[in-house]
């Protein structure tokens, strides 16, 4: 069943030089503006139960196409219709009025959704409740920082059961636990059957969240279809137009204020620890520890790492979700994690080290250590490409082994291991 | 010459029709609006009431008490200071707060009107909030201050029964800024120069109705002027009404007829305006 069609549908703005030529034209019907488009002609078909993820630039038309569903604009051209109720994140802003409670704002948000004061009434303690902000649900929304504004708005949009559910870049605000809450909310109802539009730069959340992806260019549509082929082209455009200066490591942990975070990351080659390292190809091992703390209330993180080469290709990449291994805390909020790369395969060149801590489902992103350490592999022989594979080659019957490699016995992580 | 009048009848009759329906939808359309949002409209109203006396000590108490201290410093003034004393059967205090009480809420309203959208921007720029709901508020904020104390007024001076007439009156003056507040608010938003400038005006109009004088003291030449004044005869028909003093069938239909030339226009522009409005930078 069709959730959202859209049929050569185009949005274009007006420029205008001053308010009085907008007076103007709608008074006189007399043309006084210049206009951009911000989407091109377009056809869609969107069925219920699809989790569609929006990528591009900016300036793609990504928000442009989200309120036109949302219905917060009107095309230009073209029908576009929408089977179901609606709720809609869009901006980053909440729609709040600034003067008003937040109680009041959860009134004014759903009457603004149509929904009846009487259901409203019902679902009143479960909003606040999700929202967690029980102390502060009197207090006028301008007293509110970003975070806690957008809690209570994504708490409004998701507590009355929506259809079609539009969230715009407003995933990543909010502490780690309320992120956790909602991704676990949005997983719930992507579950449900319900149809999801989201909006992010984030590849990683897209991939994880949405079983189609569409890409946005200059208000046209590049590609539609399977994530990772989506996510990969579009993620491959975006190298294109990267600049050198961009892909200048730091090396350093960052900061993101927020529990949960990392503490240290520590990478060494063959017992070698340091920030700059060399490897040999196919006999050095490469080990990566990571310690970080998290709130004892919330779900043991999960840690992922990546090894891009020096432009920023993903050459490899492993996660503790993806290998299906719960870690286990050392103590109280704090675990420590090790994951080595024995006799490490990857061929000559300069690599980057990538180390991320997400939550339990791998899906929000709570801290990062990009560029943590640069490895310099080299190799003897004149082996081309990025990695080795392990091969077998079969000479008169006879089986030769290359790269024999004698695994450990035991993997070093440290975790359990899910049934 | 009467074939060429005949070839335009058809379209002409084609423009008079859609005149009448543009006007019949500019005159339901705010009626259908309050009835669709009447929760979303009430609750902006009650928070716009709580807004203005939060913090206050008598909250809710000064919705009611700061009218009623107008009245009574109105009262004051007239009655022992200036005595003033007017010919005829109603007594000039009563004369003057029969009218300045309709007054003030007509003033009141169409001034909001002229900001309530920036007032809501940050709302209905974020979520498909229905544009069609704001100008209605000021007319609405204001009524609920006004009223209460109108009708206090009015019993006191007729009587209990008349109670309904005030009733009516703010009523009859709601439905009649409607078109006057649709046109304010798109005006508002786009020139803002409008909001230095309206007071200015409301207060020339003001002075050009007679609330704090009889049209009777005017100077026939001058007096003959009020015919242009929509809110003059508003003023005679509502003492008319209270007092059954004269009123021309010119009184009724003057005012009428201005409401009656906005009602189209102020539904199609502001129709117009929505999509202006939520795009506007």
């Amino acid at each position: 069943m069709t959730a959202i069609q859209l049929y050569g549908v185009s949005k274009t703005y007006r420029a205008y030089e001053g308010a009085w030529h907008t007076l103007w034209e709608m008074v006189s019907k007399t043309r006084m503006h210049r206009e951009w488009i911000a989407l091109h002609p377009l056809d869609l078909d969107i069925s219920q139960g699809q989790v569609v993820g929006i990528v591009g630039t900016n300036g793609a038309g990504k928000s442009t196409l989200l309120k036109l569903v949302a219905g917060m604009l009107m095309p230009s051209s073209g029908t576009l219709a929408v089977h179901g109720r609606v709720a809609a994140l869009l901006e980053l802003g909440t729609g709040f009025h600034q003067e008003m409670s937040g109680r009041d704002n959860i009134y004014l948000g759903a009457s603004v959704m149509g929904i009846p004061k009487a259901q409203v009434d019902s679902l009143y303690g479960e909003i606040v409740a999700f929202s967690g902000l029980e102390d502060f649900i009197e207090q006028p929304v301008r007293t509110y920082s970003s975070g806690m504004a957008i809690r209570l708005a994504f708490a409004v949009a998701t507590a009355v059961d929506p259809d079609i559910l539009i969230l715009d870049e407003t995933l990543s605000v909010g502490d780690g636990f309320f992120a956790k809450k909602s991704f676990d909310r949005i997983i719930r109802y992507k579950e449900a059957g319900k149809t999801i539009l989201f909006c992010s730069h984030s590849m990683y959340q897209i991939e994880a969240i949405c079983n189609r992806v569409i890409w946005l260019n200059h208000g046209q549509v590049v590609m539609d279809g399977d994530p990772a082929r989506v996510v990969s082209s579009y993620e491959d455009f975006l190298k294109k137009l990267e600049r050198p200066e961009d892909i200048v490591g730091s090396g350093t942990v960052s900061p993101s204020g927020q529990e949960p975070r990392l503490k240290r990351v520590e990478v060494s080659v063959d017992g070698r620890i340091g920030k700059e390292l060399t490897a040999r190809s196919g006999l050095s091992d490469l080990t990566v520890t990571v310690e970080f703390l998290f709130n004892p209330h919330l779900a043991v993180p999960s840690v992922a790492l990546t090894i891009t080469d020096f432009n920023g290709w993903a050459v490899a990449s492993a996660s503790s979700h993806n290998d299906h291994l719960v870690l286990e805390p050392a103590e109280e909020g704090r675990c420590e994690v090790q994951v080595q790369f024995p006799r490490l395969p990857l061929l000559k060149g300069h690599y980057w080290l990538n180390v991320f801590l997400l939550c339990d489902q791998a899906l929000h992103l709570y801290d990062s250590a990009e560029r943590v350490a640069a490895v310099l592999v080299e190799q003897e022989g004149i082996e081309k490409g990025l990695v080795s594979l392990a091969r077998e080659w079969r000479v008169c019957g006879e089986s030769y082994y290359p790269q024999a490699r004698e695994l450990p016995a035991h993997p070093l992580v440290t975790g359990r291991q899910l049934g | 010459m009467i074939g060429t009048n005949c070839s335009q009848c058809p379209s002409l009759s084609r423009t008079g029709r859609r005149l009448f329906e543009l006007s019949v939808a500019g005159f339901l359309g705010p009626w259908r609006v309050l009835y669709r949002e009447h929760e979303l409209i009430s609750l902006l109203v009650r928070r716009d009431l709580l807004t203005r006396t939060s913090g206050t000590l008598l909250g809710w108490g000064w919705t009611f008490a700061q009218p009623a201290l107008q009245v009574l410093a109105f009262w004051f003034l007239f009655e022992f200071v200036l005595r003033v004393k007017v010919p005829g059967k109603v007594a000039f205090l009563d004369y003057f707060l029969t009218a300045i009480i309709p007054w003030l809420f007509v003033n009141e309203t169409l001034l909001k009107s002229l900001s309530v959208m920036d007032d809501y921007s940050a709302v209905y720029r974020r979520t498909v909030f229905p544009l069609k709901v704001l100008p209605l508020l000021p007319g609405l904020v204001t009524g609920a201050l006004y009223l209460p104390i109108y009708v206090l007024l009015v019993a006191v001076l007729e009587g209990f029964p008349a109670i309904g007439k005030a009733a009516l009156i703010f009523l009859v003056l709601w439905a009649g800024v409607m078109p006057a507040a649709y046109l304010l608010a798109i005006a508002g938003s786009f020139v803002k120069d409008l909001r230095q400038v309206f007071p200015f005006l409301l207060n020339l109009i003001f002075f050009l109705t007679p609330i704090i004088y009889l049209p009777e003291m005017l100077p026939a030449e001058v007096r003959q002027l009020l015919v242009f004044n929509p809110f003059a005869d508003l003023i005679v028909a509502i003492h008319g009404l209270l007092y059954n003093t004269p009123v021309t069938l010119g009184n009724v239909l003057r005012p009428v007829l201005w409401w009656m030339l906005l009602l189209a226009p102020s539904w199609v522009l502001f129709h117009r305006a929505e999509p202006h409005l939520r795009e506007l930078l």
